[in-house]
């Protein structure tokens, strides 16, 4: 890791090939050392009060570039991470050329099963490392060579907690479900089974139990009243 | 089409006209003389009120009862004893002239009265009150709530603090709340908790560091401003990841802090950013009001949708995901 935040500029960054425009950051594909790098820049938000904006784009970015090499430590597959550079809110990391589990499961055969499986694993061994991802959804699961590599980790917290895990399953659920109707208990069943082939059926069947509990909570009322019904 | 509106500390009659538009209104606000909000005294008031402001309203329309085609009502969410007031009058004039009644949720109907105001079609609103922070969206047929607050609304952060300060009541000065005329000559304040919880906000942290703060002699002006600028740029960041998330290219303010200049301020910093137009609500209409659930009532009723006068529960807890809006594609 290197860390030499006042040697580097922004701008150079600002130079490589835009890939995404998130809320907070800017998803860019450059080079680092003659290898190709994701650079992902969190942006200066005008609306904020200068102090304010400063603060959180370094703390958020540490606090990303730690979960992510606490996860890397884990066996997590995710992104390696090249350099930080927290003062501009900069974290260049390992570019990962695949596809995303969304645009696979779009075309959804048997095969592409055994990934929402694997999306299964690498969340449960997240979750095993301390770690809450909270945007768990199948945009953030890149595949590639056969692997699942999760990705994005800019909301994530430390949390051992058993209803934050809950949050992460009940994401993916809502994922797939708004994405791919017809064939998504299938394709979320797999996922279960992933989590719990790697968590253990006693921990990992608890956390199942409350992300059930939360979609009957005031948010999806909806479902609350078909419980409801005697 | 008539509505009545008895959430909070407002009692509206509302007449609005598919061709003309808004074309009777009458509003009866509750101000304490001290404190907050009692329920039950705002009752009391309400159910004095409630004859005149009906009466007052239809005199401006030019009309008479006979010829509404229905009469709407506010059945929630809100405080339970002025739901009830609002309820019983509604009631009693649908069966008196035998007009259809029908059920309007107090949230979907500021949404609803934003769209007509602003022209907008398919916005992302965010509806910042007294009792609700939310940042929502039209999807599949619903109202969805992308982020709100965890705990209290933005409008009571600011109204709690200027209490427990000795700030207000009043807490709107010549337009101008209280906390923020006192912001004026702050500056800001490092080690606030800013709380974003992947979509959703939390302010009571921020609340008690700040009531605690001025307790221990720090300057109130400082506090004021920080206690501002989190609040307002936390809320602007959770609209910013919808916009973002939802790809709209539209955003709308409204509720009863849509008035407020600096938050105004950053969306509009922000929406450009974004790439997308920015409108508040006009003052008039931002706060609640009869008119926007008489819009909303008339909506519903060109769906067909209504409820028998006996079965005309309130519900203090009705969330505006719960309601289906298959009129969102043909606004007036």
């Amino acid at each position: 890791m290197v860390l030499f935040d006042d040697l580097i500029s922004l701008e150079d960054f600002l130079k490589f090939q835009l890939l995404k425009r998130g809320a907070e950051s800017e998803i860019r594909l450059g080079n680092f050392l003659d290898t190709k790098a994701i650079y992902k820049i969190r942006i200066k938000k005008e609306y904020m009060e200068e102090e304010l904006d400063k603060e959180l784009r370094y703390y958020r970015t540490k606090k990303e570039a730690k979960i992510l090499s606490i996860s890397f430590i884990n066996n997590v597959n995710v992104p390696r991470i090249y350099a930080v550079y927290p003062s501009i809110g900069v974290i260049v990391m390992e570019y990962i050329n695949g596809i995303t589990l969304k645009d696979l499961l779009i075309n959804s055969n048997e095969e592409s099963l055994k990934f929402s499986y694997l999306a299964g694993r690498e969340l449960a061994k997240i979750h095993k490392s301390g770690i809450v991802h909270n945007d768990f959804t199948t945009s953030n699961i890149i595949i590639k060579d056969q692997s699942a590599y999760i990705i994005d980790f800019g909301l994530s917290e430390y949390s051992v907690n058993i209803e934050d895990r809950a949050v992460d399953i009940h994401l993916y659920k809502r994922a797939v479900e708004s994405t791919h109707a017809k064939i998504s208990s299938i394709i979320f069943n797999e996922f279960l089974k992933g989590y719990i082939d790697y968590f253990g059926s006693d921990k990992g069947e608890e956390v199942i139990k409350r992300s059930k509990e939360i979609e009957l909570r005031g948010r999806y009322v909806g479902e609350r009243r078909t419980v409801w019904k005697p | 089409m008539l509505g009545i509106e008895s959430t909070a500390h407002t009692f509206g009659v509302g007449i609005f006209d598919e061709k003309n538009g808004i074309i009777g209104e009458s509003r009866k606000n509750y101000i304490p003389n001290k404190g907050g909000i009692l329920p039950r005294e705002v009752a009391q008031f309400f159910s004095e009120v409630a004859g005149i402001a009906v009466k007052e309203a239809i005199n401006q329309a030019n009309i008479s009862i006979k010829e509404l085609d229905g009469i709407g009502v506010a059945l929630g969410p809100g405080m339970g004893p002025q739901l009830r007031v609002g309820a019983s009058v509604a009631r009693a004039l649908s069966v008196k002239y035998n007009k259809p009644l029908i059920p309007v949720n107090h949230g979907i109907a500021h949404l609803e009265i934003a769209r007509y105001l602003t022209k907008m079609r398919d916005p992302v609103i965010l509806y910042v009150s007294g009792g609700n922070s939310i940042i929502t969206t039209y999807v599949d047929g619903k109202y969805r709530i992308f982020g709100e607050t965890l705990d209290i609304a933005l409008g009571n952060l600011l109204d709690t603090f200027a209490r427990e300060v000795n700030l207000g009541p009043p807490y709107i000065v010549n337009g101008n709340h209280v906390v923020d005329l006192c912001a004026e000559k702050g500056k800001f304040m490092k080690g606030f908790p800013y709380v974003v919880k992947g979509q959703d906000v939390s302010y009571s942290g921020l609340l008690t560091l700040a009531i605690k703060l001025k307790k221990q002699g720090y300057n109130l002006n400082d506090v004021c401003y920080t206690l501002r600028e989190i609040a307002f740029s936390s809320i602007s960041e959770v609209t910013e990841r919808c916009v973002a998330h939802t790809n709209k290219k539209e955003i709308i303010l409204t509720g009863g802090v849509a008035a407020n200049k600096l938050l105004n301020e950053k969306l509009s910093k922000m929406a450009s950013k974004q790439g997308a137009s920015y409108m508040p609500v006009p003052f008039k209409y931002s706060g609640d009001n009869g008119v926007m659930i008489a819009l909303t009532a008339l909506y519903e009723l060109k769906y067909g949708i209504k409820i028998d006068p006996e079965k005309a529960y309130i519900n203090q807890r009705w969330r505006i995901d719960e309601v289906d809006i298959p009129w969102y594609y043909s606004m007036i």
